[in-house]
């Protein structure tokens, strides 16, 4: 039984080594194009309005108290 | 599942973001401790109403000075109630990204990571204030156009020029608007023999404080402690007053934006004519202080419309989309 389960704990570590060994490297063009992307006005959007109807929420409230 | 965090772990205030859910704390960086048993009694808006007015066994603190930690264990408990209140347990452990000066040294870098860390984030990392202010004050960094930041804090002001998602020149100097309240506050023990605690300094300087003549030049009454006699004593300081006070600190943040002014590439530096620089920071919010740096670089200033937030917002934005712009943090691009 031994036998087979240390044969088959060097297998999974063989695999998980050549996945990291042969895993394709990340592009820089695709990379940089990816951050130029995620930093334009439209993707950064959802951020901004999110926290202004946040704010614009809470200030509503804050006139009900007053 | 935790959810992840950005953290503006600023000298005055610590503001955090939640992945989804938008800014979720936003507090004096302030903790008040037992000093006998070292227990915390309380964090940030109740710690900061304690400060100057403690009884001798406890004592309320700031653990960052000029953006960097001064006190690395209590900085880390603080992190730690922060996180908590949060909703992160030691079962939900989240990435964390942390706004940091960008003049912090290695071994103040890894002191605020390892806080983090030990706090109960499962990887943090960090991304300089000035990128995260220009993200979040929603300025055009994704295009190959010169976009300048002046982010005045409590304890640093830095002013950066940022092109194509990337900084391009730097300025940083440790001083900030905890600098404008301690000038006032010398000033008013050696001018007027009265001793004020730094939140009273800090009203004056909201009430009558200016970095230019404004239109409403109003008197204040500042109450303190006389020197001589040991007590209570009323004076009244003006506006002038007050401007001749804090005039050192003030030039010394003008000078270190018309020193990054002058490092910038000359082709980027003719957009500023015409997109002006961006001001952001509680300390951007000194009245005059936009009006005193446009007269001095002759460049267009103008406000940010979330001048509190903006950093905060700009690091949860990254940690938004933390894939695509892992190669913002601080070090990911050696």
């Amino acid at each position: 039984m031994l036998p087979y389960v240390i044969g088959a704990v060097v297998v999974v570590m063989i695999v998980v080594v050549l996945a990291r060994v042969i895993r394709p490297r990340q592009d820089p063009v695709d990379s940089f194009r990816r951050q130029i992307d995620a930093l334009s006005p439209e993707a950064r959007r959802p951020t901004i309005d999110q926290v202004r109807d946040a704010a614009e929420d809470s200030g509503e409230t804050g006139d009900d108290e007053s | 599942m935790a959810r992840d965090l950005a953290i503006d772990l600023g000298t005055a205030n610590t503001l955090v973001y939640m992945k989804g859910r938008g800014i979720v704390l936003n507090e004096p960086s302030v903790i008040a401790l037992n000093r006998q048993t070292g227990e915390v009694l309380a964090t940030g808006r109740e710690a900061w109403q304690m400060i100057g007015r403690t009884p001798g066994y406890i004592v309320a603190v700031r653990p960052l000075r000029g953006g960097a930690i001064t006190d690395f264990e209590i900085t880390e408990r603080m992190i730690r109630l922060l996180l908590q209140r949060v909703g992160v347990s030691r079962f939900t452990r989240p990435k964390v990204v942390i706004c940091v000066p960008s003049a912090i040294t290695e071994v103040e870098r890894r002191a605020v990571t390892d806080a983090a860390r030990r706090a109960g984030a499962a990887d943090a990392n960090l991304i300089e204030q000035p990128m995260a202010a220009a993200i979040g004050a929603d300025l055009p960094i994704d295009e190959p156009v010169g976009n300048m930041v002046i982010d005045i804090g409590g304890g640093t002001s830095e002013t950066a020029v940022i092109s194509l998602g990337g900084i391009v020149s730097l300025e940083a100097v440790r001083v900030g608007s905890f600098d404008i309240d301690a000038a006032i506050q010398n000033h008013v023990r050696r001018e007027h023999g009265i001793a004020i605690g730094e939140r009273t300094a800090e009203e004056i300087k909201v009430a009558i404080g200016s970095a230019d003549p404004t239109q409403d030049e109003n008197q204040a009454e500042v109450r303190g402690r006389d020197l001589m006699t040991g007590l209570p004593k009323t004076v009244l300081l003006t506006p002038e007053e007050v401007r001749f006070a804090i005039e050192d600190v003030i030039s010394s943040i003008v000078a270190s934006v018309v020193r990054c002014l002058s490092k910038a590439p000359p082709e980027l530096s003719q957009d500023f004519l015409v997109r002006g620089m961006y001001l952001v920071g509680g300390g951007g919010l000194l009245r005059g202080l936009a009006e005193r740096i446009e007269r001095e670089t002759e460049v267009p200033v103008r406000m940010s419309n979330v001048p509190l937030e903006a950093v905060v917002l700009g690091a949860g934005h990254v940690i938004e989309h933390y894939e695509a712009l892992k190669g913002m943090f601080m070090g990911a691009r050696r």
